[in-house]
Order: structure tokens, then C-alpha cells, then sequence
């Protein structure tokens, strides 16, 4: 374990050297992803200061669902990015052998090959979205809280990075996964809302089968002294229990990869 | 009129490579045509919330709305042009310097190609449209004049989003951050366009930047013509207004293009 942590402080600082290298590349990367977040948060803020509630939720309820979305995903974003470019940068070139004969283990060498800095926008946004609704609706956290909403955040980044990987793996079978990655980190958009305002198919498409929800709507609820039941708590053991599986299934594809012979 | 004519055939088959290059990537087609439906049902729910506790919002009751929405995520993919990474690549390839050898106007090719994308773009999207008339509560203009005015609008917008782009893609020729320019440009026209939410419900000092930009004119305005939010008797004035971008643009792209192509040098090889 110690070993990986510094063999990923390693990876970091050659990470950062290539990245400083081009500062100009650094900050338009980090400041574009802002920009697409802070329009989002724009669009949603012109519309709902009009209106006395969404379904219930006032703005600053609102954005809190929508900061702690942000937050998670700044976690897949920052550390696991790479995951998005297994199938045309590494399977289909032949890279992944280099990462196959090194040895670390490989998944940890692809994620560590390139930290991304875009997400540090992503984690700022979130970070202050997050913060200004938690002030503008004057809720003093106590420690729990505060745990409580770091367990969240963990939890929700763990969710989002398990289902990259488990739709990144397909990769070792039709080569091309972005599309597929693509398309279920999609659903996530759902996430950045109060749940309450969709048809209760998505919630529960939401909450049991691509579990989004368990990053922003039910921690969200929690705080807000909302009923959201077991289903509040229930964040950390979802992240568990899907990472164990697409840990899984990663090393199961692994098994049956075979180089393009490109 | 025979050098018209051939004129016009070379066009079309640089259209007709363009269509061949797009066909070729299927599961990209249906990666788009999933994450436009995550973000329609998205809307339709969003709005259907907001909603609940108002008549009218921006001066539009919630159909318009809902209407302005969906067209909008069907529509908005057509200002995404791919100008400013083609200028990029023929620069650091060297490329560019063939290209201006070439005896054709490499702004008339590279429009004709981008009309053909728009065109097959438009095909793919039919099933998007049946979805969201199906299942979303889409409603779609059943007067033709109505869809005749949108094409209009339409292609004149297209035109208008094109000549944005040239202009700048002219700056990957000072700069190698075309990927920078080109996501900032992405989250300016997705918002000021209009693609977003209908312009009309964002505050004064917003709406003013909007105006003041080209983007709307490609994304909003062909989207309230068939979302039938501007009335048929308004659209002198708004193709007036488009023309009148039209023709500025048009200057400003030939005179940014002839200024930005004195800073290269290709060197042979």
C-alpha cells in the first residue's frame, strides 16, 4: 500500500512536470471544464430564482444536489480519467502491454499515468456550490455532518469511478468502450437534481441500477432533514459492493485479453 | 455555365466524402443518440417541475417551453463545427499549404462539406424527434409554411455559426491551444445560444450578452420558428437580422483568413 502511494506521488510529479510544461494548456483545460459547469449552474439559477420552489426544493436546495453531483464527479475526473481512454489509446495501439509487463499492478498504472487536471474545476465548482447552499440555508454541520458529507463525496466518486471501469473493461472484448462509457456516465445528469421530480422508474434506475443517486440526491436529502430512510446511509456500502464488482470484472477481462497485434 | 456546373459538382463530392467519413463511425451514432435522450427526458421532467408552480415563465407557457427544449437538444449539435481542429491539424501537419494549392476556395469546400454534415446530421436525428412527439410531449408544427420558414432560418443560421467558427479557427494560427478555444466556444454557444434554456428567461444583463453574440442566431432562432414561439409575420425582421450577421461575419471571416494565412510558413519535407 505504502508502495503504491508513493509510486503514485511518483507518477503525480511527472505528471505535473509534462503538465507545467504547457501552463497555458493547464489552465484553459482546468478553466474550460469550469466554464461548461458554471453554464449549467447558470441555466439552472435563471430559471428556478423565478419560481418559489422546484417540486418542493428551493434553489439552495437544488443546489446542493447539483453541487454534490459536481463534487463526485470531480473525483473520477482528477484521478480515473484515463479510464475513458482504455480502448482507443491503449488497447488499440498495444500501450496496455507496456502497462502488462510492468511491475505494478496495471489498473493502478493506467489510472496513475495521467491525473487530470480538468477536474480540478469540477472539484472547485462543487466545492463552492456546495458550501454557498450550505450557508445560504444556514445549516451548521457538526462534526457527523461533516463526516457524513466527506463519506458522501468519497462514496459518490467511488460510484462514478466503478462505472467507467466496469464500462471501460469492455474495452478488451470490442476494443472501442468510450461510446458505451459515454453513454451510461450520461444517466448521471439525472443525478444533479432532486430525484423527487422524475418518474419513478428513473429513480429507481437511478438508486439500484446505475446508482448516481447515492452521490447527491440521498446524502443531499439526509442534511436537509429530508425522509430519504436507509437509502441516506446506504452511499458507502453501493460504492463498496460496486467497486468489488467491476474490480471483478476488470480482472476478469484482463484475463481474456489479447493484443490487437497493431 | 459549364464552369458552374463543374463548380458545383466538385462541391458535391467533397459533400459526399464528408457523409462517407461521419457513416463510418456507428457506435459514436448511437453513443450521441443515447446521451440526447438522457438529457431530453432530463428536460422534459425538468421543466415539467418547474413548471407545476407557475403559468407562464419568460412569457412562455409550459408547452412553448417544452417544445423550445427538446427542438433546442436536437437542433443545438448543428453549430458544432469542426473548423477550429481541422485548421489545427492542417497547421501542424503542414497540410494547410496543399490545401491552399488546391483550386478551389478551401472556405466554399470545407462549407459544402459542413452542409452535407448538417444535412445527414438532420436524417439522424428523425429518430430523436419521434421519441421526444412520442413520449415527451413533443408537439411539431403541422403547418408546412411553418416548416419551410425553420429550414430557412435554419440554413441561414447554419451559414451564420460557420462563419463564426472560421474566424475562430484564424486563431490557430497565432496559437496551438485549438482544443482550449474550441471548448470554450462549445460552452459559449451551448448557453448563449440558447441551447440550454429559452433566452428569454435569463436575466437583462445575460440576454444582452446573448444578442451581442452570434450563437442564437444559429440555436435559438431556427428553434423558436419551429417550436412556433416566433409568429410567421415576425420573420422579415428575423432574417433581416440574420442577413445582416450574415454579410458582417462574411466580411470579417475573408479579411481574419487572408491576415492569419501571411503567418505561416510550411516548410517542405
Amino acid at each position: 500500500m505504502t508502495r503504491y502511494l508513493d509510486l503514485y506521488r511518483l507518477f503525480l510529479a511527472q505528471r505535473l512536470k509534462v503538465l507545467l510544461e504547457y501552463r497555458a494548456s493547464f489552465v484553459i483545460g482546468a478553466a474550460s471544464v469550469t466554464a461548461i459547469q458554471v453554464a449549467g449552474l447558470a441555466a439552472v439559477w435563471s430559471v428556478l430564482r423565478q419560481i418559489p420552489t422546484l417540486n418542493g426544493w428551493t434553489l439552495d436546495e437544488v443546489l446542493l444536489v447539483y453541487g454534490l453531483a459536481v463534487l463526485s464527479e470531480s473525483i473520477t475526473h482528477m484521478f480515473a480519467d484515463n479510464l475513458w481512454t482504455l480502448g482507443w489509446a491503449y488497447v488499440r495501439t498495444g500501450q496496455f502491454d507496456r502497462l502488462l509487463v510492468r511491475p505494478v499492478d496495471p489498473l493502478f498504472h493506467l489510472l496513475a499515468d495521467r491525473f487530470c487536471h480538468d477536474g480540478l474545476g469540477d472539484f472547485a465548482v462543487g466545492l463552492i456550490v456546495v458550501i454557498r447552499s450550505l450557508t445560504a440555508l444556514d445549516l451548521h454541520l457538526g462534526p457527523s455532518g461533516l463526516g457524513f458529507l466527506v463519506l458522501s463525496v468519497l462514496s459518490g466518486g467511488a460510484i462514478f469511478v466503478a462505472l467507467n471501469l466496469l464500462t471501460a473493461t469492455t474495452a478488451f472484448w470490442f476494443i472501442e468502450s468510450l461510446p458505451l462509457t459515454r453513454s451510461v456516465y450520461a444517466l448521471h445528469d439525472f443525478a444533479k437534481y432532486p430525484l423527487t421530480i422524475f418518474h419513478r422508474s428513473v429513480r429507481a434506475l437511478l438508486t439500484w441500477a446505475v446508482p448516481y443517486g447515492f452521490c447527491s440526491y440521498y446524502p443531499a436529502s439526509h442534511l436537509l432533514g429530508r425522509e430519504a430512510g436507509a437509502l441516506a446511509w446506504l452511499g458507502p456500502v453501493v460504492a463498496a459492493v460496486l467497486m468489488a464488482a467491476a474490480l471483478a470484472f476488470w480482472r476478469f477481462g484482463l484475463r481474456r485479453y489479447q493484443e490487437t497485434g497493431s | 455555365m459549364t464552369a458552374l456546373r463543374d463548380r458545383i459538382g466538385v462541391m458535391a463530392a467533397i459533400g459526399a466524402m464528408a457523409l462517407k467519413r461521419e457513416l463510418a463511425e456507428r457506435s459514436w451514432f448511437w453513443m450521441q443518440l443515447v446521451v440526447r435522450l438522457v438529457t431530453m427526458l432530463v428536460l422534459a421532467h425538468f421543466w415539467r417541475a418547474v413548471y407545476a408552480d407557475t403559468e407562464r415563465l419568460g412569457g412562455l407557457a409550459f408547452q412553448q417551453t417544452l417544445d423550445y427544449a427538446l427542438l433546442a437538444q436536437v437542433l443545438a449539435p448543428l453549430s458544432e463545427h469542426k473548423l477550429i481542429t481541422t485548421f489545427s491539424r492542417l497547421l501542424s501537419t503542414g497540410d494547410m499549404a496543399i490545401e491552399l494549392l488546391r483550386p478551389v476556395d478551401l472556405q466554399a469546400s470545407e462549407y459544402a462539406g459542413n452542409l452535407a454534415g448538417l444535412v445527414l446530421y438532420e436524417a439522424f436525428q428523425l429518430p430523436l424527434l419521434v421519441v421526444a412527439w412520442g413520449f415527451l410531449g413533443l408537439r411539431l408544427p403541422g403547418d408546412p409554411l411553418t416548416w419551410a420558414a425553420f429550414l430557412v432560418t435554419l440554413l441561414l443560421g447554419h451559414a451564420i455559426l460557420f462563419l463564426a467558427d472560421w474566424i475562430l479557427a484564424c486563431l490557430a494560427f497565432y496559437t496551438t491551444e485549438a482544443w482550449g478555444i474550441g471548448v470554450m466556444r462549445h460552452v459559449l454557444s451551448t448557453f448563449f445560444g440558447g441551447a440550454l434554456l429559452p433566452l428569454a428567461m435569463l436575466p437583462g444583463w445575460l440576454r444582452g450578452v446573448a444578442d451581442a453574440l452570434p450563437f442564437a442566431q444559429g440555436i435559438a432562432a431556427p428553434t423558436l420558428v419551429l417550436a412556433g414561439v416566433t409568429p410567421l409575420a415576425q420573420l422579415p425582421s428575423v432574417w433581416g437580422l440574420q442577413l445582416a450577421w450574415l454579410a458582417g461575419l462574411w466580411l470579417l471571416s475573408r479579411l481574419a483568413f487572408a491576415r492569419a494565412v501571411r503567418q505561416v510558413t510550411v516548410h517542405g519535407g
